[in-house]
């Protein structure tokens, strides 16, 4: 079968970061996760905007809480794409960081059939736009399952994800890094710089200073990638939109033949687990 | 309808009352596996979505019921423990939906198969959760098969209690917060109260002890404010919410448990006097205990590294003077400080005995002073593990290679790391003439200030802020991003210095610690 934007429908979750989606797709979907600020539950983006979310992150005495859809949430997305659409990609944070994979594969189940796909992206945040965006571009010309199957596998070895955090302690305290290692340098004023890998959260360096942040991660970029203009950027900040402006300056001077094609906040899902003030960086060589 | 349908939403109401009693009780156990305190929450919302969907379920077959429980669980899972509850649910409705007939051993393979869909949910079972809970409850039911239903379902209550009572020994986090795990004791809730419902029977409540409620675990998180507080006020028909509610004001991590005539009281706060007298306003107060937060913070975060960084590939020893430069060390990574500096060198002895007891199969050594570096030398020749003498010669110097350093990775593999990391860095000292010197053409008289940059005079005079400031201007001279400050035990007067740099060099972030080191008043590095 020849899958395309009109036969095919992607559906991510909101950890993805992505707002374009009703303006630019008319086949992609957004499944909103959960944010608690005591008994107050709001769906991310939905209810709850970025900035909304930091504002009242500032003033919230209780930490948020965050929790996946409810399969119920995907089985009324995918039932509502089921008539359009004959197959759907529903593309999800990696599993082990949240639940919301499990959430999506068993509304597939309950809807029968082969027509979802769940695929566990093993990353998060913008980079799982990114894949979506590749899908779709593939989508646009005309493509088959194995192709987005050599696609997937090939985002999960050759993407590349790093940020940086201004404490470590919203990672520990969601759980999301091993105790020992969020607890080091806590004194100084030492940035992490970190990764995702095979789904994890994994330190990748630490440097002194956000500048020495910002430059190393480009100097991971320079080392990882080529100028070409199918490489693509992705660049999202949680309340650091100054910082990811000189990250945007500095890589369009490292990469200027790339593209830089998503630029965005953090939003409330993401941002309660990372923190105010970071910054993450992907990029995906598409040739 | 049909009775069985009935039957089954009595068993989930009854289940649902129990868990709801007890939410909050198991909201503040809750410390795996992320400390956020909603288990108790998470389950209560998974099950009544269950309840809500049975409402308007028209099922009459027992695999039609059954499929609409399943599906009523898995809508509503809210949570991890919510999601491992429905398999539960659904493991246990899958195989009560094809029996003819229920008997004990119906009920034994009903929860073998919620044990069995529980742990095939999660990716990485582990015990001392929900999921030990279940198994032994099946355990349990299969071993009573010739027994009377009421009989089995009489039993899992004592079972329950024990297994969840035995959480804290299988998982570690559990033990050092002193909780039972949350979720365990969610699952064991429902099954109290469905025990009660299907049987009649009234089973006794948890013990709802004062103790039950995880005190430590509101200590892991971070606290804004520095006196955790707690006491127990006791009176005739206390309030809890208006107490509550007065308290929510003073600060965070707050907990008020218990009944009208005793309630114990939890809180954070700055001024722990306020939060007495709103006891006594109460009734009468009891068993006080205020702790500063933040030390205690600083002992656990001690404890962890040591407890958690599992057998660690690569410590450092590192050589420092002051309290405030041995904790920066420490929050760095250090695994064991020796203590010594510009006049009190430790001998290659105690660095070698330092070396032999760190707990790594390599070490790398931080002399942090020129004086010591030869020793360093020897103590590394002598030692029975491959050692890598990082030369730092400064403090500020070691601080900076210590930045790069990852437990995890070789001595060798690191040490490239922290040697760059020392040759890139550029450091500075402000220290007093010990005697006449000339420099520069300029004689610095014995007692007065004395500015070092990269070991070369570079200012003298009477003047702190203008020697200190020539340092920085030396050490700023090429372009830097971070300026650390490191003051001494005698902790210098900053405020004029700390404006002057940041007017100059905009575009440096300032990092200023105590580091409590003798005779040095200021310590200061470029990176």
């Amino acid at each position: 079968m020849t899958l395309t934007a009109a036969n095919t429908a992607i559906v991510l979750d909101s950890t993805a970061d992505f707002t374009e989606e009703a303006r630019r797709f008319p086949n992609w979907r957004v499944v909103p996760l959960y944010v608690r600020f005591g008994d107050e539950s709001y769906r991310d983006y939905v209810d709850l905007g970025p900035d909304q979310f930091y504002a009242r992150l500032r003033i919230a005495t209780a930490t948020p809480t965050t929790s996946q859809p409810t399969p119920g949430d995907f089985l009324a997305t995918y039932e509502g794409l089921a008539g359009h659409y004959d197959r759907i990609f529903s593309l999800h944070i990696s599993a082990r960081l949240s639940g919301t994979f499990e959430s999506a594969t068993s509304a597939g189940a309950l809807l029968g059939g082969d027509r979802v796909r769940t695929i566990d992206t093993e990353t998060a945040s913008a980079a799982v736009a990114m894949l979506a965006l590749a899908i779709q571009r593939r989508l646009d010309a005309g493509t088959t399952d194995d192709e987005v199957d050599a696609l997937v596998a090939r985002y999960k070895a050759g993407h590349g994800l790093l940020f940086t955090v201004d404490t470590l302690e919203f990672l520990q305290r969601g759980g999301r890094i091993g105790r020992a290692r969020a607890m080091a340098g806590t004194l100084l004023n030492v940035k992490p710089i970190l990764s995702i890998r095979e789904g994890e959260v994994v330190p990748v360096k630490r440097v002194r200073g956000s500048q020495k942040a910002l430059a190393e991660i480009v100097d991971e970029l320079a080392e990882a990638t080529q100028d070409t203009p199918t490489l693509r950027i992705g660049i999202a900040h949680a309340e650091a939109a100054d910082r990811a402006a000189a990250l945007e300056a500095m890589t369009r001077a490292e990469r200027p033949q790339a593209q830089i094609e998503v630029v965005t906040s953090l939003g409330a899902v993401v941002g309660a687990h990372a923190g105010p003030g970071t910054v993450g960086f992907f990029w995906f060589d598409d040739a | 309808m049909t009775p069985d349908l009935d039957a089954v939403r009595g068993w989930v109401d009854a289940s649902l009352a129990s868990l709801e009693a007890s939410r909050q009780r198991i909201d503040d156990l809750n410390v795996y596996p992320v400390p956020d305190g909603d288990t108790g929450t998470n389950l209560t919302l998974t099950v009544r979505s269950l309840r809500d969907s049975l409402s308007e379920s028209e099922a009459e077959e027992r695999v039609a019921i059954a499929r609409d429980v399943t599906r009523g669980a898995l809508m509503g899972a809210r949570g991890n423990s919510g999601v491992i509850l429905s398999q539960i649910v659904r493991g246990a409705a899958e195989a009560l939906g094809e029996a003819e007939r229920i008997d004990a051993r119906t009920v034994a393979s009903a929860l073998r198969s919620a044990s069995d869909a529980a742990y095939r949910a999660v990716r990485r079972p582990v015990e001392g959760t929900m999921l030990s809970v279940i198994r032994e409850l099946a355990e349990e039911a299969e071993s009573r098969s010739g027994a009377e239903v009421r009989d089995v379902l009489l039993s899992l209550v004592p079972r329950g209690e024990a297994a969840v009572a035995r959480t804290p020994q299988q998982l570690d986090v559990l033990r050092e917060a002193g909780v039972v795990d949350a979720g365990g004791a969610g699952l064991l809730e429902l099954v109290r109260g469905l025990a009660a419902g299907a049987t009649g029977e009234e089973i006794p409540e948890a013990p709802a002890a004062l103790e039950a409620v995880g005190v430590d675990a509101i200590h892991q998180e971070q606290s804004l404010y520095r006196y955790c507080t707690v006491f127990l006020v006791e009176g005739e028909s206390l309030d809890r919410d208006a107490l509550e509610e007065e308290l929510e004001r003073l600060g965070d991590s707050l907990l008020v448990v218990g009944d009208a005539t005793a309630l114990k009281v939890h809180v954070h706060t700055d001024d722990p006097g306020k939060a007495l007298s709103l006891g006594t306003a109460a009734g009468t107060i009891d068993r006080v205990e205020i702790a500063n937060v933040h030390e205690q913070a600083q002992r656990r975060e001690g404890r962890l590294l040591v407890a958690l960084a599992d057998r660690p590939r690569t410590g450092v020893v590192a050589v420092v003077v002051g309290d405030g430069n041995r904790r920066l060390f420490q929050s760095l990574g250090a695994a064991k400080i020796v203590e010594g500096g510009q006049t009190m060198n430790p001998s290659t002895a105690d660095l070698l005995a330092a070396i032999e007891s760190v707990d790594g199969d390599e070490v790398l050594l931080l002399p942090n002073n020129s004086n010591v570096i030869l020793a360093a030398e020897q103590a590394a020749g002598l030692a029975s593990k491959p050692v890598e003498v990082i030369a730092a010669d400064s403090i500020p110097a070691g601080l900076a290679a210590m930045v790069p350093f990852d437990t995890e990775r070789s001595a060798a593999e690191n040490a490239a790391e922290m040697r760059e990391a020392v040759e890139a860095v550029s450091t500075g000292e402000v220290t007093v003439a010990s005697r006449d010197v000339e420099m520069n053409g300029v004689a610095i008289r014995k007692g007065a200030w004395l500015g070092l940059a990269d070991g070369e005079a570079v200012a003298g005079g009477d003047d702190f802020d203008e020697v200190a400031g020539a340092v920085v201007e030396r050490l700023l001279a090429g372009p830097r991003g971070v300026l650390t400050l490191l003051t001494g035990d005698e902790q210098p007067q900053l405020d004029a210095l700390l404006e002057r740099i940041a007017k100059r060099h905009p575009e440096v972030e300032l990092d200023v610690q105590a580091g409590g080191q003798p005779h040095y008043p200021l310590l200061l590095s470029a990176e």
